[in-house]
């Protein structure tokens, strides 16, 4: 799509260059204003085309990409992390553990995942 | 790209395997902090967003125990804003929390948050971190008392309300928990993952529960996990607690019709007509994420828990029905 629009915008812009190349003075022949009218449009279309894929301007559609993406961006993450709340002495314990191998974390060796050790 | 976006884990940062790749690369990133200070004034110098990453690796490497490295950041953050600033004292008391040794050691610093707030009795962070220091040292009761009293200052701060919740929920008291959540919704009321925590949360005290208050929890449950959904096309959490509570008030319904004759389920609007359509619904849904989560295996690395808990479910589904 990239190419292709960005070629059509170019051949446009190239007929509107030619179409305003020709001198003339009084009344424009008809084939110059065909041809401006086609650069127009052609211009246009190539634009469009070539436009970046547009965001969701609906709050679910927009929430449901966050939540496909990983969750990172979701704005309401905070509620749960509560930083401001941290008992950052069970955290440390937490990873103290898993980096010892005592409790194994999903995700880290996604293949030996047993299930029992998916439940918190 | 490793090292300029540490971003996309940053954001990712609860989860123990983030905190572990961020915190390693925590001298790195300093270094390139820190190289920058030196030609840029104070207020001028860098984005905002690179102390919100500091931040963040603030909290990386105090949970992977790198004390050094914590050090630094704090130390980072008070030279831009000033040792006094409130949200740095915060940082600097949990760095102090999380490297004091023993008990004792924790009980003194409670004692410098008490004598903080003495001096400054409206300083946020130190109250929070005052909280979840009681909280942390089992004193649950305190620390919810004392989170009311917060809330009663500040009674539009979501964050708090959800801790609320949470020590409420830690402590079995489910009511409160919701109650508290509702809170929460009143100021963010678009936040599609509290209304499924709540739904979760009346589900929970649906299933410890019987009779009438069953049957109303369990659909304020369902209604919850729905608004979820529609909030939020995606969300695994949603459609997974949908499909547990649309079963479970369809079992317990048809119970009840054996039981007493027509009673609480007539009057329901939840016909279960409507609960088999919401449960097929969502499982179509939780399928269709299920497959895009394994074929897209990267980004959910880190977060498999959800993942391997919606595909047992599924499975049981599956056999269940067969």
């Amino acid at each position: 799509m990239g190419f292709l629009s960005r070629f059509i915008a170019l051949f446009g812009l190239v007929l509107l260059a030619h179409a305003n190349t020709n001198p003339t003075t009084s009344a424009l022949p008809q084939d110059i204003i065909i041809e401006a009218l086609a650069s127009l449009v052609l211009v246009s279309a190539g634009l469009v085309l070539g436009a970046e894929k547009l965001k969701p301007i609906s709050w679910s559609e927009w929430a449901g990409q966050i939540e496909r993406e990983g969750g990172a961006r979701n704005p309401y993450r905070r509620l749960e992390d509560r930083f401001a709340f941290w008992d950052v002495r069970a955290k440390r314990k937490e990873f103290a553990d898993w980096i010892r191998g005592e409790v194994p974390v999903p995700g880290t060796e996604s293949e030996t995942v047993s299930v029992s050790a998916s439940k918190k | 790209m490793q090292t300029n976006t540490p971003d996309l884990e940053v954001a990712n940062g609860s989860n123990l395997v983030a905190a572990f790749h961020l915190a390693q690369r925590a001298p790195l990133i300093l270094r390139r902090q820190g190289n920058m200070i030196p030609h840029t004034s104070v207020n001028s110098g860098k984005n905002p967003e690179d102390y919100g990453v500091i931040e963040q690796l603030l909290f990386s490497c105090l949970q992977s125990g790198d004390d050094k490295s914590a050090l630094l950041c704090t130390e980072e953050l008070a030279a831009r804003f000033g040792v006094t600033d409130e949200k740095v004292t915060g940082l600097r008391g949990l760095y102090e929390e999380a490297t004091a040794e023993n008990r004792p050691t924790l009980e003194k610093c409670l004692q410098k948050y008490d004598l903080m707030l003495s001096e400054n009795p409206v300083n946020l962070p130190i109250l929070k971190r005052r909280v979840a220091l009681l909280r942390s040292l089992s004193r649950p009761a305190d620390a919810i008392s004392s989170l009311i009293n917060l809330l009663d200052a500040v009674p539009t701060d979501a964050e708090a309300w959800c801790e609320l919740a949470d020590l409420y929920y830690s402590q079995g008291m489910s009511s409160q928990a919701a109650f508290c959540l509702e809170e929460a919704l009143l100021i963010v009321p678009n936040a599609w993952n509290i209304h499924a925590f709540l739904g979760e949360i009346l589900y929970s005290n649906a299933l410890s529960s019987d009779g009438e208050d069953s049957f109303s929890l369990l659909e304020g449950s369902i209604h919850r996990f729905c608004r979820s959904i529609e909030l939020c096309t995606d969300y695994l959490r949603g459609l997974y607690g949908l499909i547990l509570a649309t079963l479970l008030l369809k079992k317990n319904q048809h119970l009840d019709k054996h039981s007493e004759g027509p009673s609480a389920q007539t009057r329901s609007p939840l016909t279960s007509k409507i609960l088999d359509e919401l449960t097929i619904f969502a499982r179509e849904r939780l399928n269709e994420i299920v497959k895009s989560r394994t074929s897209n295996h990267l980004i959910w690395k880190g977060n498999q828990g959800e993942l391997i808990a919606a595909k047992e479910l599924l499975d049981r589904l599956d056999s269940s029905t067969l």
